[in-house]
Formats: C-alpha cells, sequence, structure tokens
C-alpha cells in the first residue's frame, strides 16, 4: 500500500505531525508536500484502500446533485471561475482558512456564506457580499485585500457577475468535507452500541458461553474451527498469569489437575480474582495506561524531583481492581475526586491520574497536552493530541475542540492536600512517633505558606510600582518569551511571565470592554510614529459614548496623549491615587467608595489581575518570580516534599486539581503556537462525542462535567475501549487491534458484534471488570489449546485463510511481560516479598516488581530493553523485542543466578532434576529430558573445574566485623553491600549514613568508625594444602593515632598482628597449612580514634606444595573484583537453563 | 511490534526479521561487511529490527561520531575569530542580549587566531592540531539554540527538542540503518567518570523501541566488565556459559512441537548471539593490539584513549559514537575560561588530529561524518570579568567527512560573535544535514507513535546544501 505523506504545515515550534500510517520510508511519490498546499494532497491521502472502500459507499449515498447544468455554464464556470476562485479566494476562505468564517471552495459554501452571511444569490448579480466586496472602492473593505495583489480586473469581476447571473452552476461532486463528514458519520466506533443478536451456530458443541457463538460463527464463515480445549496444566498456568501475573504453585497445580468437581474451572477463576495479588497485576496495565512515575521528568536543581504522591496512586489503583470497582466510577475519581467524592481522603489518591505526568520543566501548554492526551487515547480511544496545531487529519476533532478541553484543564490548579485520615491506616506505628512527624510536616507546610505570603505581598507590590513598564512592554511583547527559559531575573527586571500575564489580561479585558483599560487598548493600536497624529482620533471614538468608560480613566484622558509613554505614565498615577485614597480610608468606610474606584481597585488588587501573583503553589506560579524568591520558595517546597517522602509515617499527601478562582476563557492557539492566539472557544466536550446537543460547560473548570459525559453511558467509546483493553490482555491482542486508537485510522474490530455485546454487558453488570474477566475467561474461546491444530489440512488451511489468527481458531501463545517473568523468578525461588503498597522499591529486591520505583528520567537501562511501557506517554501496547542485551541480562545478571542458587538450595538432592522440573516447570521431565539433563550435570562438572580467574576472584570476600584479642578470632563477618565500580562500601556515599567510612579497594581501604567496624578483606581456602601469605602494610598520615592489623586465621587464630602509623611494615607468613574452606582474614581498625586511618595493603596468597602441578597465586589487587560470586554448581547451572528456557518465558 | 499473533510456519527472512537480531546467524558476525550485501542477504528489514537497513538514498556518510563538548565551548575562542572585540575590549556592546546571567563588557579572545590549510580556514592555537585538517572541516558559524539553559539545549542538540521527550540522534539512525556488526552494540556513547548533565536522556531511545538507545560506556575504566553492563558473567567461565547454551538449545529441541513459534526460535538464537557478542565486545575495547605508532598519535589519556576505542568501534561497523568531554559538564566556562578552556581544548585536541588521519589513512574519513560542538556557545562578553556565560543566539559546529566539503566556513555572527546573522542555522538544520548525509530525507524519516507520525526534525529543518561535496 502505497500513498502520499501529508506533513501538518505548522511552523511553530510545539508538536509533531501527522503522515500516513506507512512504513518509514516507503511512500515516496511526493516528496515533501506540506497541508497548506491544495486539497488534492487530503485527497491523495484518501486514495489508500481502505478510504477508497469507504469513499465508494459514501459517494454512492451522497446527496442529489445541486443543481442541474448545461455542460457549456459548467465549462464556463471551470474556465472562468473556479481558477479565479483557487487563485484569489480560497487560500484565505478554503480548505485550510475560512477568514470570518467563510469558504468559497464549494457551492453549498459559498450559499451559506461566512460571519456576514450569504456570498451570493444565485440568479441575482446585484445583490450579495461576495459581489459588493470585490466591487468595493474602499481599500479596507475590498477584496482580495490589496495586500495579497491587485484588485480584481473588470473582466473577472464581470465573469463573476455573469456565473451568479447564470445561476451559479457547479459541477456536481461530494464536497470533500462531505466526504469526511460522511465518513465520519458511519465509523463504527462513533456509533451507539447494537444489540446484537446472537449467532446461532449450528453444532453446539464447543460452546460454552456467548462469547464463542460470535467467535464459531465467523470461524464456520471462514471454514476454520477452534482447537480444542487446552490442558488443565496449561489452564491453570494461563489464568494464574493472566490475573495475577505469576506463575502458579506446585500445590496449585496439582490440585486443580487433580479436582474432579463439574465446576472447578470456575472456581478456579474465582479464586484468583480474589487474590491481592490480581490488583497488582491488573493495575500494572493500567499504569501503562496513565504513563505511571515515580518522579516528574527533568527538572531544574531547585526542585525535588520525586513526586510526592505516586504511590499512593498506584496503591489506589491496585485497590480499586481488587475491589473490583465499577469502571466508570474508577474514571470519574481519577477525573474529578475533588468533587465526586470531596469529603473521603482515600479517593483524592485517584488524581494521580493526571498529576503524575511529566512536569515538563512547568511548561503549561505541555503538561495539558500531556492531560488531554492521557484523556483522550487512554480513556476515548481518540488521538486529541493530533489536534493541538490543525484540525485532525482524519478523525472529527477540530483544533477548537481541543482547546475546549485546554480550557478545561488551564482553569485547574494543581494542589497538594493532606490526607490525614490514610495516615493510621497506612502505617502501624505508635502514635507518639506519628504525631511527631505530622508535627514537623505542619511546620514546614507552615513555613512554605508565610515565606509565600510575604513573597506574595513584596512581588505584588513590585508589579504595582512598575504597571508603567509593564503597559510599554505591551508594545514590545516579541522580546519577552511566552515559553521562559530559566533567566536569572533580579528583583528590578520586569518579570517576563508577568509580561505575558498583562498581555493575557488585557486580551481578556477587550474582549469584555474593560471600563477601566479601554483607553489604554485604543491607543495600544498606533504605532510610535503615528501615535502624536493620530491619537485624537482615537480619543474621539474612544470617547463617543458607545463604550463605558470609568470615570476616574475618562477624566485622565481629558487632554490627548501624545505618546503611549505618557498614556502608561496616566495609568500609573491613578493607581498610585487611588492606592492612596484606598490606604486612607478606614476599613469600615470603604464600603462607601464609589464605584469607579473601586473598579480601579479591583483592576489591580482582584483575584485575576495580573498585579496578584496567584495564591497557588510553587508549581503553578514558578515563573512569576525573581530568580533569588523563586529558589527561595522552591527551596522551602522541597522541605515538605522531602519530608514527607523520608517519613513513611508523615500525613500522606495526594496532589488533585482544584477548579480556579477565577476562570479564563481559552483561545485556539494557531499552529499550536501559544503566542498566536486564534478564536476564543468555550469549555466544551467533544463535538464528535456530544452530537446536536452539545452546550458549554457551566461549573466552575467544567472538569467534572467532562468526566461524566466520558463515563455517560451513552458515549460510545469509553466502555468499549475498556473492553477491548480487558480483552487484548487475556489474548494479546485486542478485537481492535489500535488499542487507544478508535478513530477512522483504527482497523475494523475483529469482532464487531461481539465488542458491542462484551461492551453492552459490561455496562449492565455495573461497569464490572471482574465480570467481564469471568465471562471472557469461561468461554471456550479462552481455553482454546494454543498448539496449532493436530492435521496438516487444517494447519494449512487455518495458515492460508487467517495467519494472524485474527479469527481465534487458538489461542495466542504469550510472551511474559519484563514483570511477571521477575516476579516469577522469585516466586519459584521462594523470595517472593508479598507486602502491599508503600513507597517505590528497588529493581533488585524481593518485592513484586509492581512497586519497583519509576524514574521516568533515569528509567533503569535493564527496564527498556525488556520493552517496558514508555512512562513519558501513555502507552496502549507493550513493544515485543528480542535483543541479545536481554540475554545478556539473563546469562549475566546476579539477580538471575541468585535465584537460581536459592532454588537448588531448596531441593533435596537425591532427586534433583525432577524436584528441579517440577519447581521450576511445574511438570517431571520427560524421559528424554531427564537424560540429557542428566548428562549435562556430569559433564558441567568438568567445566566447573577448568575455571581458573573466577575461582580466584571467588576466594576473596569483602566485609566488616569486630576483632577479639582475647579469643585470638574475628567476632562476626558481614559483607559490604556496596560495590561503586572500583571500592566496596556501605553504600553509594561515603561515609556511609550507617556504615560510615568503611572501604575496601583494591590495593587498600579504610576501617569503619569505631572497633565493631573494622574492615577485613578475607581469603577462603578452596582446598586443603599449604599456601604462603606476602604482604606489605603501609600507612600514611602522621595525623590521628594510626591503625591496628591483624591476620586471623578461623582455625589457627590471630596470626600476625600489629599497631602502625606513618610507616611500612611487612606482614608476610611464610608457611601457612589451610584446610578447606578455612577463612585467613585481613583485618584493620581505627585503634582507638577515627583520623586518617586510610591504608595500603594488598597480600598475596601462593600454594607451596600443590596437589595440582602448577602453583596458583590468589592476588588480591588482580582477583578483585565487584561481584565476588561462586561459579555455579552444574546443578546450579542446569537451573539458570530452566529459568531462561522458552518454556518460563511463554505462556502457553 | 507486539508480535503476538505468530504465524505458524515462518520463512526464514521473516524469522531473521522478527528476531530483531539476524545476522549472526549467516555467518557474517563480526566483520565489516557491506551495508548492501547484508540487505540483500537478510531481506528489507523490520522498522524494529537491528539489521542493517537501507537509507533513502545513497547516503555519503555510512557512520557517525560526535565530540560533545558537553557545556557549551566558546566560538570566538575556538572557530569564530573576532577582532573587534578588542577594539570593545571591557566596554559593552552596541548590540546584546538577554542571556542567562548578568554579562559585562566585551572580552577579547586571549588565544591566537591563524589561517591553516589550502583554505586558510581560520582556527585558534587550541586546536593547533586539529587545525591540520582544515582542509577537512566544514564551520558552521550560525548555529542557534532555543534557550541558554544547559539542559534543553542538550535536549535540543541530542533529541530534537527542547521540552518534550524524544528519541536522540543516534536513535533515530538506528532505526534507519540498523547497524552492521551484529555483536557489538550500535550506537555508543562514551563518557569518562560518569554521566554527563541530563544523563542517559541524552542516548534516549524515547517512543522508539528501547533496542535503539544508546549504550553508555564509563572509559575511566579499563575492565571489559565495568565498560558493558552484563558483559561478563562473575559466576560462569565461558566454557560453562557454552555447555549451558547447547544444553538450552537441546532441551528446546527435544520439547518444542513443530511447527516452530518463530519468536522462540529468535530468543534462542539471541542467547547464542549475546555470547559471541562477549568475546567480540572484550577485543574492540582491549587497544593494546594497536602499534606502538597509534598510541603515540592518540596519546595516552583518557581522551586519547576514548577516541581510539572509537575509531575502533567504527571500523567494526557500530553506526554511531558520542564521545562526551566528561561528566558533568566540563566546557562550562563561566569563570577564569583562559585557563580552562586551555585545559579542556589540550585534552582533546590531540585525540580529535589523530582520529581525523587515522580515518583518512584507513580511507575511512571519505564515509564517516565527524561532528564537533556543544549545546551552544558562549557570550562574547564576560561574565565577572573572566569567564563568559552561556549563548544560544550563536556558536559554532563543524563537521568533517562523509560528505561535508572541507576548508568551508558556513554562515555568520555579527561582529562580536553574539548572534548569528548569515545564514542562520537552527539545530533542526544540523538534524536535517546530518541525516541527509547518511542518505535520509528528514522529511519522510518518520515513526508513527500516540497517532501521529513523528520525524527527528518535527515541522523544521534545512539541509546546509553549500557544506556538502
Amino acid at each position: 500500500m502505497k500513498s502520499t505523506a501529508i506533513l501538518c504545515g505548522n511552523s511553530a515550534t510545539l508538536t509533531g505531525h501527522c503522515y500516513s500510517n506507512n512504513p518509514p520510508y516507503a511512500f515516496a511519490r511526493y516528496s515533501s508536500a506540506s497541508c497548506s498546499s491544495a486539497p488534492w494532497l487530503l485527497a491523495a491521502v484518501f486514495a489508500n484502500s481502505f478510504f477508497l472502500t469507504q469513499w465508494n459507499t459514501a459517494s454512492a449515498l451522497a446527496d442529489a446533485p445541486v443543481a442541474r447544468t448545461a455542460q457549456a455554464d459548467i465549462e464556463f464556470f471551470e474556465k472562468q471561475i473556479r481558477p479565479l476562485l483557487v487563485e484569489r479566494c480560497q487560500q484565505c476562505h478554503g480548505e485550510k482558512k475560512q477568514w470570518a468564517g467563510l469558504r468559497l471552495d464549494s457551492r453549498d459554501a459559498i450559499m451559506s456564506g461566512g460571519d456576514s452571511g450569504p456570498s451570493i444569490v444565485p440568479g441575482d448579480n446585484q445583490r450579495g457580499e461576495l459581489l459588493d466586496r470585490i466591487r468595493s472602492l474602499d481599500a479596507d473593505v475590498r477584496m482580495p485585500p490589496a495586500e495579497t495583489g491587485e484588485p480584481l480586473a473588470q473582466n473577472q469581476v464581470a465573469d463573476l457577475a455573469r456565473w451568479i447571473a447564470m445561476g451559479a452552476p457547479w459541477p456536481t461532486e461530494t464536497p470533500l468535507s462531505k466526504r469526511k463528514e460522511d465518513l465520519w458519520r458511519k465509523h463504527w466506533s462513533f456509533q451507539p452500541l447494537r444489540a446484537s443478536v446472537l449467532p446461532t451456530v449450528g453444532d453446539d458443541a464447543g460452546v460454552k458461553n456467548d462469547i464463542d457463538r460470535f467467535v464459531v460463527a465467523k470461524l464456520q464463515e471462514a471454514g476454520l474451527q477452534a482447537t480444542g480445549e487446552a490442558s488443565r496444566k496449561t489452564l491453570i498456568v494461563r489464568t494464574t498469569y493472566d490475573l495475577c501475573g505469576l506463575p502458579p504453585t506446585q500445590e496449585e497445580i496439582n490440585a486443580f489437575i487433580h479436582d474432579s468437581s463439574s465446576d472447578a474451572y470456575e472456581q478456579l477463576i474465582d479464586r484468583l480474582l480474589e487474590s491481592p495479588r490480581y490488583g497488582e497485576r491488573w493495575g500494572r496495565h493500567w499504569l501503562d495506561v496513565a504513563r505511571y512515575s515515580d518522579t516528574k521528568g527533568y527538572v531544574y536543581g531547585r526542585e525535588e524531583r520525586r513526586f510526592v504522591h505516586s504511590s499512593l496512586y498506584r496503591d489506589w489503583v491496585i485497590n480499586a481492581f481488587n475491589e473490583d470497582m465499577p469502571y466508570d466510577r474508577f474514571v470519574l475519581l481519577q477525573l474529578a475526586a475533588d468533587q465526586v467524592a470531596p469529603g473521603d481522603a482515600v479517593s483524592q489518591a485517584a488524581m494521580g491520574f493526571l498529576t503524575l505526568g511529566r512536569r515538563f520543566l512547568g511548561s503549561s501548554h505541555d503538561i495539558i497536552d500531556d492531560r488531554i492526551d492521557v484523556v483522550g487515547r487512554g480513556l476515548l480511544g481518540l488521538t486529541i493530541g493530533c489536534a493541538r496545531c490543525h484540525d485532525h487529519k482524519y478523525d472529527p476533532i477540530p483544533t477548537a475542540d481541543y482547546y475546549s478541553l485546554y480550557g478545561v484543564f488551564a482553569n485547574c490548579v494543581d494542589q497538594q492536600i493532606e490526607l490525614p485520615g490514610l495516615a493510621e491506616k497506612s502505617v502501624a506505628e505508635k502514635s507518639e512517633s506519628t504525631d511527631l512527624r505530622r508535627q514537623g510536616l505542619q511546620e514546614r507546610i507552615q513555613k512554605l505558606r508565610s515565606l509565600t505570603e510575604i513573597a506574595r505581598v513584596d512581588a505584588n507590590k513590585r508589579i504595582r510600582d512598575r504597571i508603567k513598564d509593564y503597559l510599554l512592554a505591551q508594545r514590545e511583547i516579541e522580546k519577552y518569551p511566552e515559553v521562559a527559559f530559566v533567566q536569572l531575573t533580579g528583583k528590578e527586571e520586569l518579570i517576563p511571565a508577568v509580561v505575558r500575564r498583562w498581555h493575557a489580561f488585557l486580551a481578556g479585558a477587550e474582549h469584555r470592554s474593560d471600563p477601566v483599560f479601554t483607553p489604554w487598548i485604543a491607543f495600544s493600536k498606533l504605532q510610535d510614529d503615528e501615535f502624536a497624529t493620530r491619537s485624537a482620533e482615537v480619543m474621539k471614538q474612544l470617547f463617543d459614548g458607545s463604550i463605558a468608560i470609568n470615570l476616574r480613566v475618562a477624566k485622565a484622558f481629558e487632554v490627548v496623549p501624545g505618546s503611549a509613554k505618557v498614556v502608561a505614565e496616566r495609568y500609573a498615577s491613578l493607581l498610585a491615587a487611588n492606592d492612596l485614597l484606598w490606604q486612607s480610608t478606614p476599613e469600615v468606610d470603604r464600603g462607601l467608595i464609589e464605584e469607579c474606584d473601586r473598579q480601579l481597585h479591583d483592576a489591580f488588587y482582584a483575584d485575576g489581575s495580573p498585579c496578584v501573583i496567584p495564591d497557588e503553589p510553587i508549581m503553578n506560579t514558578e515563573w512569576y518570580w525573581d530568580n533569588a524568591t523563586g529558589v527561595k520558595l522552591w527551596k522551602a517546597q522541597n522541605e515538605v516534599d522531602q519530608w514527607i517522602l523520608q517519613s513513611p509515617g508523615a500525613t500522606p499527601c495526594a496532589v488533585v486539581l482544584n477548579d480556579s478562582l477565577v476562570q479564563q476563557d481559552a483561545y485556539v492557539f494557531r499552529r499550536g503556537n501559544p503566542a498566536t492566539k486564534g478564536e476564543r472557544v468555550p469549555r466544551q466536550f467533544l463535538k464528535v462525542l456530544s452530537g446536536e446537543t452539545r452546550h458549554p460547560f457551566a461549573n466552575g473548570s467544567g472538569r467534572l462535567e467532562m468526566a461524566k459525559a466520558i463515563v455517560d453511558p451513552a458515549n460510545p467509546l469509553t466502555a468499549r475501549v475498556w473492553v477491548n483493553r480487558v480483552w487484548q490482555h487475556h489474548f494479546g491482542v485486542g478485537l481492535v487491534r489500535t488499542p487507544s486508537d478508535f478513530g477512522l485510522r483504527s482497523t475494523q474490530p475483529s469482532h464487531p458484534e461481539l465488542l458491542d455485546h462484551l461492551t453492552s454487558q459490561f455496562i449492565s453488570s455495573g461497569w464490572s471488570t471482574k465480570s467481564l474477566h469471568r465471562a471472557i475467561m469461561l468461554s471456550a474461546t479462552y481455553r482454546q489449546n494454543s498448539d496449532a491444530p493436530a492435521t496438516v489440512s487444517e494447519r494449512v488451511l487455518a495458515q492460508e485463510r487467517d495467519p494472524e489468527n485474527r479469527l481465534l481458531w487458538r489461542s495466542n501463545r504469550r510472551r511474559l511481560q519484563f514483570e511477571a517473568w521477575r516476579d516469577s523468578l522469585l516466586a519459584t525461588s521462594g523470595e517472593l516479598d508479598l507486602t502491599m503498597g508503600g513507597p517505590g522499591t528497588d529493581l533488585f529486591g524481593f518485592r513484586r516488581s509492581v512497586y519497583i520505583t519509576i524514574d521516568r528520567q533515569f528509567l533503569p537501562t535493564l527496564l527498556s530493553v525488556f520493552d517496558f511501557a514508555n512512562p513519558d506517554l501513555h502507552s496502549p501496547e507493550r513493544s515485543e523485542t528480542t535483543t541479545p542485551q536481554q540475554a545478556l541480562f539473563a546469562m549475566n545478571h546476579p539477580f538471575v543466578v541468585a535465584r537460581a542458587r536459592k532454588i537448588v538450595a531448596n531441593l533435596d538432592a537425591s532427586a534433583a532434576v525432577q524436584q528441579l522440573y517440577n519447581t521450576v516447570l511445574g511438570r517431571m521431565p520427560t524421559r528424554e529430558e531427564g537424560l540429557i539433563a542428566e548428562q549435562f550435570l556430569v559433564t558441567a562438572e568438568q567445566a566447573t573445574n577448568i575455571d581458573s580467574a573466577n575461582a580466584r576472584a571467588a576466594a576473596w570476600s569483602y566485609g566488616y566485623g569486630e576483632i577479639n584479642e582475647a579469643a585470638g578470632k574475628l567476632n562476626s563477618f558481614t559483607s559490604l553491600p556496596h560495590f561503586n565500580g572500583s571500592a566496596w562500601q556501605g553504600g553509594s556515599q561515603l561515609p556511609d549514613a550507617t556504615l560510615g567510612w568503611l572501604q575496601l579497594t583494591s590495593r587498600g581501604g579504610h576501617p569503619g568508625n569505631d572497633r565493631q567496624h573494622a574492615i577485613v578483606r578475607r581469603w577462603t581456602a578452596p582446598e586443603n594444602g599449604t599456601v604462603s601469605i606476602q604482604s606489605t602494610m603501609i600507612h600514611q598520615s602522621t595525623e590521628g593515632d594510626g591503625i591496628r592489623t591483624f591476620i586471623v586465621s578461623s582455625r589457627q587464630g590471630i596470626l600476625k598482628s600489629i599497631s602502625l602509623q606513618n610507616r611500612e611494615v611487612d606482614l608476610s607468613v611464610a608457611a601457612l597449612q589451610v584446610e578447606a574452606n578455612e577463612t585467613v582474614d585481613f583485618v584493620v581498625d581505627i585503634d582507638q580514634v577515627l583520623n586518617n586511618d586510610q591504608f595500603l595493603w594488598s597480600p598475596v596468597i601462593s600454594t607451596l606444595n600443590p596437589v595440582r602441578e602448577e602453583a596458583i597465586s590468589w592476588i588480591a589487587e588482580k582477583d578483585f573484583t565487584g561481584k565476588p560470586e561462586q561459579i555455579l554448581s552444574p546443578l546450579e547451572q542446569l537451573t539458570q537453563v530452566l529459568l531462561i528456557s522458552n518454556e518460563r518465558m511463554f505462556v502457553p | 511490534m507486539p508480535s503476538e499473533h505468530q504465524a505458524i510456519e515462518m520463512s526464514r527472512r521473516h524469522l531473521l526479521r522478527s528476531s530483531g537480531v539476524g545476522i549472526g546467524l549467516l555467518g557474517l558476525a563480526g566483520v565489516m561487511a557491506d551495508d548492501n550485501a547484508l540487505i540483500a542477504a537478510t531481506g528489507d528489514g523490520a522498522s524494529n529490527s537491528l539489521t542493517a537497513k537501507a537509507s533513502h538514498f545513497a547516503g555519503r556518510a555510512k557512520r557517525v561520531v560526535h565530540f560533545f563538548l558537553n557545556g557549551g565551548p566558546s566560538q570566538v575562542d575556538t572557530f569564530d575569530p573576532k577582532p573587534m572585540l578588542e577594539k570593545y575590549a571591557g566596554q559593552p556592546l552596541p548590540q546584546s542580549y538577554i542571556t542567562e546571567r548578568k554579562t559585562g563588557g566585551a572580552l577579547p579572545s586571549p588565544f591566537k587566531f591563524q589561517k591553516y590549510g589550502q583554505s586558510g580556514l581560520e582556527i585558534s592555537e587550541l586546536f593547533a592540531r586539529t587545525a591540520a585538517h582544515a582542509d577537512d572541516i566544514a564551520v558552521i558559524r550560525s548555529m542557534t539554540a532555543q534557550v541558554p539553559n544547559h539542559e534543553p539545549s542538550l535536549m535540543l542538540m541530542n533529541c530534537g527538542d527542547s521540552v518534550q521527550p524524544r528519541p536522540s540522534v543516534g536513535s533515530w539512525v538506528m532505526y534507519g540503518l540498523g547497524t552492521v556488526n551484529q555483536n557489538l552494540p550500535g550506537f555508543i556513547a562514551m563518557c569518562p567518570n560518569g554521566y554527563p548533565v541530563s544523563d542517559k536522556a541524552n542516548w534516549q531511545s524515547g517512543f522508539l523501541p528501547g533496542s535503539f538507545q544508546g549504550t553508555y560506556i564509563d572509559t575511566q575504566y579499563r575492565k571489559i566488565e565495568q565498560l558493558i553492563e552484563n558483559i561478563r558473567s562473575p559466576h560462569a567461565t565461558t566454557d560453562i556459559q557454552q555447555h549451558q547454551l547447547t544444553l538450552l538449545r537441546k532441551l528446546e529441541s527435544v520439547r518444542s512441537q513443530s511447527p516452530i513459534d518463530s519468536r522462540m526460535e529468535a530468543r534462542i538464537e539471541s542467547f547464542e548471539l549475546a555470547f559471541r557478542m562477549q568475546s567480540e565486545a572484550t577485543d574492540v575495547f582491549d587497544i593494546q593490539g594497536e602499534p606502538q605508532h597509534i598510541h603515540e598519535l592518540y596519546g595516552d589519556t583518557v581522551h586519547g584513549r576514548q577516541t581510539l576505542i572509537a575509531r575502533r568501534l567504527l571500523e567494526r561497523g557500530v553506526r554511531y559514537v558520542q564521545l562526551w568531554h566528561g561528566a558533568g559538564q566540563p566546557w562550562d566556562h563561566h569563570g577564569d575560561i583562559e585557563k580552562n578552556i586551555r585545559k579542556n581544548a589540550g585534552e582533546i585536541d590531540q585525540p580529535i588530529a589523530a582520529l581525523l588521519a587515522d580515518l583518512k589513512q584507513r580511507d575511512m574519513l571519505k564515509d564517516t561524518l565527524v561532528i564537533w560542538g556543544g549545546e551552544f556557545g558562549r557570550t562574547p562578553v564576560s561574565e565577572g570579568g573572566t569567564g563568559r556565560d552561556h549563548n544560544h543566539y550563536g556558536f559554532t559546529v563543524w563537521m568533517a567527512g562523509g560528505g561535508v566539503r572541507g576548508g568551508v566556513t558556513y554562515g555568520a555572527t555579527d561582529d562580536f560573535g553574539f548572534k548569528a546573522i548569515e545564514k542562520v542555522s537552527t539545530v533542526h538544520d544540523l538534524h536535517a544535514t546530518i541525516l541527509h548525509l547518511l542518505g535520509f530525507d528528514h522529511e519522510r524519516l518518520t515513526y508513527r507513535y500516540a497517532g501521529r507520525d513523528f520525524r527527528l526534525t518535527d515541522v523544521h529543518g534545512n539541509v546546509m546544501r553549500e557544506i556538502i561535496t
């Protein structure tokens, strides 16, 4: 399929653009066409096969011809009129632009005209706007406008008049817009849900519920048949992974296989749905939709980069699934919990759905775009974001609709709120410490509030004091960038964002003919060089009585101003005078202040005035401050955030949206560029989903109304989209294959009637997701075998007719996603920690993967390598790549190996291979497998023995303990937990919070802070024999009191000991008999004082009477490694192989 | 991407493609083979696979090496001489622009410029060795960025967008061209001592598959297991792993019923490929075997070593190598620029010159694109008397090799080197040019995501045709 690329013709900086859905560079027909080109381009898009089919239908049903016209008339039109319209009119009144609401590219459009009425009256060449305009002598009125070229020639005007007199003949054609509308009207996903008639399938065998009727009917149509039911083993593995993301245990498998009750399978599904593991599995599917992350993405250094409320949201999602919260309520709370359930602390967490998006360095346009996208694609399956710069290329989403939703979010404020009710629930701790923590939080919040208040008073005053400058800055607005960069502005400078705020405020003032600012706005139209000459004229219009002007302002303009500067100065002194009046009026008397003075006061003091920095959190206001103040406020905010993050017992916080105090109109940003504002748009829901009855939202931002419209059962998308997602996660692919795009570019559902049937049932079940699971999983379709049909002929037939298994003639074998694979490893080794909820945890820890900290800025490579959902944007589905990097992880990373070791440690050696198969694969090995495994164990042994370098490294370990001189031994040995690439130590920072200065490098190290924390380099003898130890101990500092050093054998006690400072000592043992597993420890402590205790000491141990032919040397410096792992035993090697096998990775 | 609906029987070609790894199977691994031959051997290459793929047209460059002087190198001290600054020394310039911080009067460059080569390209003494290759270099003096802040500018320069998270240039190239040597990562970012500012985001794959992201190498280390994640097993020898993989293959073959699920086969092959990658990677990072004169050419410093490794990588078919100067932002010279820039330039002048000479003597410069630059430039006016502030209004990037016209300058800044005024070029223009040299029409290299087709240059970008031979 080849077709042309359609580029967006936008020149603004903001968003990407839309091309046809093709392989990356397969379409070469038109090199670089832009949308601003002719309409044929759009037509070309429709010329791909999908649209072609649709189009034919559409054309066939198109309305009857608009007028029957003689061939000659049409020729006249084509020769004289159409080129004229195309060349001189349609650039501004065509497909792309409709100035004054007028289009001149179809007869209908010309007839209906624009803002000022019909353009022509067919048959009457004296009347009509079109002729009036082209004939006008007034250059300001005449069309086409002077800047586009010469007026129309006399003969062209005459041609037009003639054409109109002929009755405006226009060849019969369905206008493009009509064709589009037709497509839209017919598009499947915009249709209301249809009650589906259950298909009758001749043979009832193999039909377990309604789903199967739909599936079997289609299969029969194609001459195919379903594969039979999978084995019980397969069923329990499949269902357990599907619902809980974990493998079934050996006992669960056996119990199910041997369960003879007739409803064993139903019971299995019920048990799994009741498991708390279910919410963790399906919660994670939702977190993909919600582009979940625990961090904000890149932020400047002044701002805490972690969210305080992410884990609360994640836990709320998990819990909502476990409770089977009705999906409509689930969605409603995520969009508007502040209004749906204002008193319910738990529900507030839901709004993380909106507030956990990337922060885009505080750029509100991008933050809002992200919210529109997550709502659009996530909930509605509509790519609304495509309409940011231009009308959607394919779907009925005009740019105006995008900005209608933009208006909703632009009138909302992020608020961090405390949820005291949750503290006791989440942490069972002594109330005393909880109280302390809460108190600590309160103190920090108070500090933040008072600092903010002081800063506001201060900054507001600075704005008012410089009103003249802020007004004059409007005349060179281009110098103040809309998207601010961090410019370190001082208190004495104009703040660019405040200049821009004034700009927006004055735009609004102009729209509502504000009595105070009307003169400024009128004068602001004059350029500097014409000001003096034209200001009197402006004055005259201003005061002609048509617009109410504030009395005080009017008085100030009794004298014609000579320059913009004078105008600004007058405003400045008006303010100062008004301020004085206000301040000098006692509060009780302020009610008596005259209306005109009150207006002035409001202009400068009311909420929404550009002189009043909104009383909102710094995250909403950061661009309004000078640099020093901004940093100070962020610091105070960070103290709050960090307190919350560091003390799990502190009151949990949610970040919710609230509607703004003052609602502001939204404007279309032409080409997505906020600097070029277009028409005002009301806040309202999408046209395509509202039909004729659409009306602007009436309450506040309209967010609640939007949310209700989204979950309205009459909305054909929301429930369908969710049902399809659930289906997708059960079958690997949705009935609709583009789960987040149900628009015109989506594929038809494979089973449209089934989708509607399931969706209707879903809604009538009270939007119960668990009921939906039950319906799907109890079907014979779901229970099918994933193997191909048994006979070759059936296989070939199925392959030929439905190679992608869209008709579901078998079950799809599915590869585990990263989380399920990781969790399954931990589950198999018995190490999985099932603690639920709380702050994010370590990737290599033992908790379930859903609790791993997701840092969208520094997403661990491992996660991206394993196709984890991109946390920057809503993810409809995971990629599935197979790469060597994945293999390297499975082969070499300690995480997998540690699981293998643990599994082996749990085995009973006598029947190791059988047990291993049971544990890892949940089955006995076949005879052949048993033989291969046993043989491997024999040959692998040899492989282990020929190892050298790794074995030497494995003889060393690195830890700490306390020397017991009296007993001649080390009291304990604990391994150091952290390796930083060149040293073992307590943590990534040195000193570590708990283990202090403890450190070992290849050549030396540093003891811990006290004698209980002596640093220990340990050598473990691999076998009996005699060794020599050579070592030199160096301490190089004169500061402090030096160190104590010991060489200690676990069997023979202290071999050497010495205290030293600022000198070099030979510490060697000529010959030492050792037994296998005896340890020799090289121990250093601080002596008395922690001061300059670093040392160099790197021993070499060599065999003296080797059993083998060659002597072996263990050279501490050379053998030093971050991973002093033991070589895997043959059984461990076998275990690792089974763990990474396809049988573990693919669910049948 | 999600290919959960596997076909029953796969053609070999399809199998190779869907695995994303195919080449190793054909016995071509590890050799620097001709891209076109590989394409012929492996089919047309699915968009998500790593195999070598054809570009839109025959590209002049087959691989890229990018010296990233993170922090923002000063143009007026390196490749954009401005004698007028002398005249205004210490004085405010007639035209000054808002930058991140307050700046003072003009700060003339303390470094001498000289004409080099036949072309007479003017280069400062800081890059005297690099200057020996003046006739191969095209200096773009009219670069601009969008804001004078590091992080957004790094994102713009590396990923084509200041604010929105997008795939990096290297990832786009991987997506477009794939990579030749399947035993090595195709896109490598090297930086000694830790990450640059913005960390891994600089070589992120964004919405492209994770396999296209850059692999990070901390070149302060010398051991292979410290260089590449998971490249060595600490608990198994290669013999053991060989045994394990044989066992894995054996067990799969006795278990799997016909017909084969191609994804399962591909997965087993990916283990075998990873196994080979271990030895190939070890080899390429081991520079011991290089002859003495090569060691001397590059110099025995961390940058010398890093650049020599880069050459070895390119030679073995790695597609895109980024060489960062160091952790953080070493070229951020807010104070005492004379001393600091001398130190930094001194660290890379020799390695850059060495690489250019070495590539040339191996006849690789003709199809290797070398890029030099930072995320923006610096002000010609002083910050605090001895330093320079960030400057996004005008700065320099140069390119050489891979179809670049040598010995030319392109565009110009004003008399003081503050603002680009002639042939003003955006980062999108630079990216369009890079893609062009690699054989791509930047408007047609697109990836569909979130309902839209994205491209590296968004809706911008004009190829700078004058610097292309």
